[in-house]
């Protein structure tokens, strides 16, 4: 317990320390709430739920890329798979989680008539699918670079993609659309189970993906005995 | 010769020759009580820096190093790339106590034989055992640039099971036996090279490992702190640990116990 | 006295000789060179003093530690162990043997 916490602490520092990621993490959902407040009802929230999304993505791509380095010197001083990316985990959605508040409160002071607890549903599963998808990109691809333009490609095809065609439903970030939809329009539950369930789902798709390719990259190898 | 300047020579004369740091400055406040209560030029009282220093140190004696039980085996290391065979069949021992030096020109897979030992790199046949905990130096990366020292310092403590306080602690006393104090709130990308380095070094030595493997880690060292990296390793030669020094400087070799030389020519010879 | 001779009969000597100053009390360096050189054997040099001093140390013949002087710095004192005493029981008695045998060459030499 303790390592994960150690992991998430530094993780957490040094995140801090990136004032172009902070800015990133800050502004972009921004930008995005505001590209949108004058169109029609809701769709500035759908904007700023992907905005958090694809900031929070990066800051973990970014984090993951730079751990790199660190990560089989910390294998051999006794750190397990797990606590590494537990902690960088940890770390992410801490910071995603502080990130949404404000704007939460943003759309519950500008934004009427709308179901504010599913808002703030789509916004918790947001952080949680991010953070690890991130992660999975950074550890799957070599640069930041690939992995931005990776995010980039993900985000822009959520944002034009019919919702509900098939390559809509298999991008991570889905389930923000559904929800929201039933947020915004007031439809039937059916959407609110419906993204739910995609967003747990993602989300644990995602994190058991980082837990595999870090097993991967970490594993023991046989032909070292102690 | 003043005083002063005599007994810095001694000092640094009884260092050179391996003599401990706490022995050194006790042998040197010694001779300075002395100087001061009888006065006269130490170079009578006490001869040539260099020649009195010698004396010392065959006085205090080396410690008796027994043999010590094999910390480090590998036995028959062999790795390709592809159709390249970077090493063929390399063994090697190390025992507690023992300094083992891995030598070759550039390019002869030196560092993919430590990263082998360490565990980082598999291997198409062969193995490696190892008895007790392990650090490993790799010739540069391996730090995080967003943080400062001390973070590093806790990061790795932690791993390792010591808490904060006796990690910050450790890597600061190992700081200074390289001669280098970190700033706190220094992050590691605005280190210099040698700093990094040093950082570098003390990671791979902090919680006390019983096997070190070192990748050529004095890169961007001066002078002065490469001496002060070779008497860290010599301290921790008499502390029983095992260690592994990939290097292409020779000069040191008549202090280290093994030599094992890696030649393009795939065969290994020890 | 011929200094060549008097390095070589000090040599053997002199650890000894510390030895018995020390067993009598405990005492530093310097004040051991000037107790060596009352009782005739000379001045005794830094350098060849501390040496000794060292090797008696490393064997367990003699502790030392650090002292603060009333007047000056902190000094090391230096004092005899059992295995020191039994050491210079020893080396008495083999001493005495022995220059008992050489005086009495000398004197028939003469």
């Amino acid at each position: 317990m303790k390592k994960i916490l150690t992991v998430a602490e530094m993780a957490l520092r040094e995140l801090l320390r990136r004032r172009s990621v902070l800015l990133i993490l800050l502004l972009l959902p921004l930008l995005f709430y505001l590209s949108r407040r004058g169109d029609h009802l809701g769709q500035a929230i759908r904007f700023v739920c992907l905005g958090l999304s694809w900031a929070l993505s990066t800051a973990a791509l970014f984090a993951g890329s730079a751990a790199r380095g660190m990560e089989p010197r910390l294998r051999l001083s006794g750190y397990r798979g797990y606590h590494l990316y537990l902690g960088r985990l940890s770390a992410l959605w801490t910071v995603g989680l502080l990130l949404s508040a404000p704007y939460f409160v943003l759309v519950l002071v500008d934004q009427h008539d709308v179901r504010y607890g599913p808002v703030a549903l789509v916004m918790v599963l947001m952080v949680a699918v991010s953070a690890p998808f991130g992660l999975v990109l950074s550890s799957v691809l070599p640069r930041e670079l690939e992995g931005t333009l990776v995010l980039l490609m993900v985000v822009g095809l959520q944002m034009m993609a019919d919702p509900s065609s098939l390559i809509a439903r298999l991008l991570p970030f889905w389930s923000s659309r559904e929800i929201g939809t039933y947020a915004i329009d007031h439809t039937d539950t059916g959407y609110l189970t419906r993204g739910i369930a995609h967003g747990l789902l993602s989300a644990a798709i995602l994190i058991a993906m980082v837990a595999v390719v870090s097993g991967i990259r970490l594993r023991r190898r046989s032909h070292l005995e102690f | 010769m003043n005083h002063d300047g005599w007994l810095s020579a001694l000092a640094h004369e009884l260092r050179r020759r391996g003599v401990g740091g706490d022995a050194v400055r006790q042998v040197v406040a010694e001779a300075a009580a002395h100087l001061r209560d009888g006065g006269g030029n130490p170079m009578q009282v006490f001869g040539p820096p260099a020649t009195y220093a010698s004396a010392v140190a065959d006085s205090v004696g080396r410690p008796r190093r027994n043999p010590g039980e094999v910390l480090l085996e590998a036995r028959g290391i062999t790795k390709k790339y592809g159709r390249q065979t970077v090493l063929d069949g390399v063994d090697l021992t190390v025992r507690s106590g023992e300094i083992a030096a891995v030598i070759g020109a550039n390019g002869c897979g030196k560092s993919t034989f430590l990263a082998v030992c360490a565990g980082l790199t598999g291997v198409d046949k062969g193995e490696v055992r190892i008895r007790g905990s392990l650090g490993y130096c790799p010739q540069d990366g391996g730090t995080a640039g967003f943080l400062d020292a001390g973070e590093h310092f806790v990061l790795i403590g932690a791993g390792r099971g010591m808490s904060r306080e006796e990690a910050v602690r450790a890597g600061h006393a190992q700081a200074a036996a390289l001669d280098w104090e970190p700033a706190r709130g220094k992050q590691a990308r605005h280190l210099s090279g040698g700093t990094r380095q040093k950082l570098n070094l003390v990671m791979a030595g902090l919680g006390e490992p019983d096997v070190l493997l070192l990748d050529e880690p004095y890169q961007g060292f001066d002078r002065g702190t490469y001496l002060d990296f070779w008497h860290q390793v010599w301290q921790w030669r008499e502390a029983g640990k095992a260690i592994v020094v990939v290097t292409h400087l020779l000069n040191q070799l008549d202090r280290v116990d093994t030599v094992l030389e890696l030649t393009p020519a795939r065969k290994a010879v020890a | 006295m011929d200094q060549d001779r008097r390095g070589q009969w000090l040599r053997g000597v002199l650890a000894p000789c510390v030895l018995a100053l020390v067993a009598e009390r405990e005492s530093y360096g310097y004040e051991l060179a000037q107790s060596l050189d009352a009782a005739g054997l000379g001045p005794i040099q830094g350098g060849t003093l501390y040496p000794v001093l060292l090797r008696l140390q490393r064997f367990g013949l003699v502790t030392a530690s650090w002292q603060d002087g009333t007047a000056g710095p902190a000094r090391k004192y230096y004092r005899i162990t059992a295995a020191g005493r039994e050491t210079l029981r020893h080396a008495t008695a083999d001493w005495q043997e022995f220059s008992a045998g050489v005086a009495s060459i000398l004197r028939e030499g003469r």
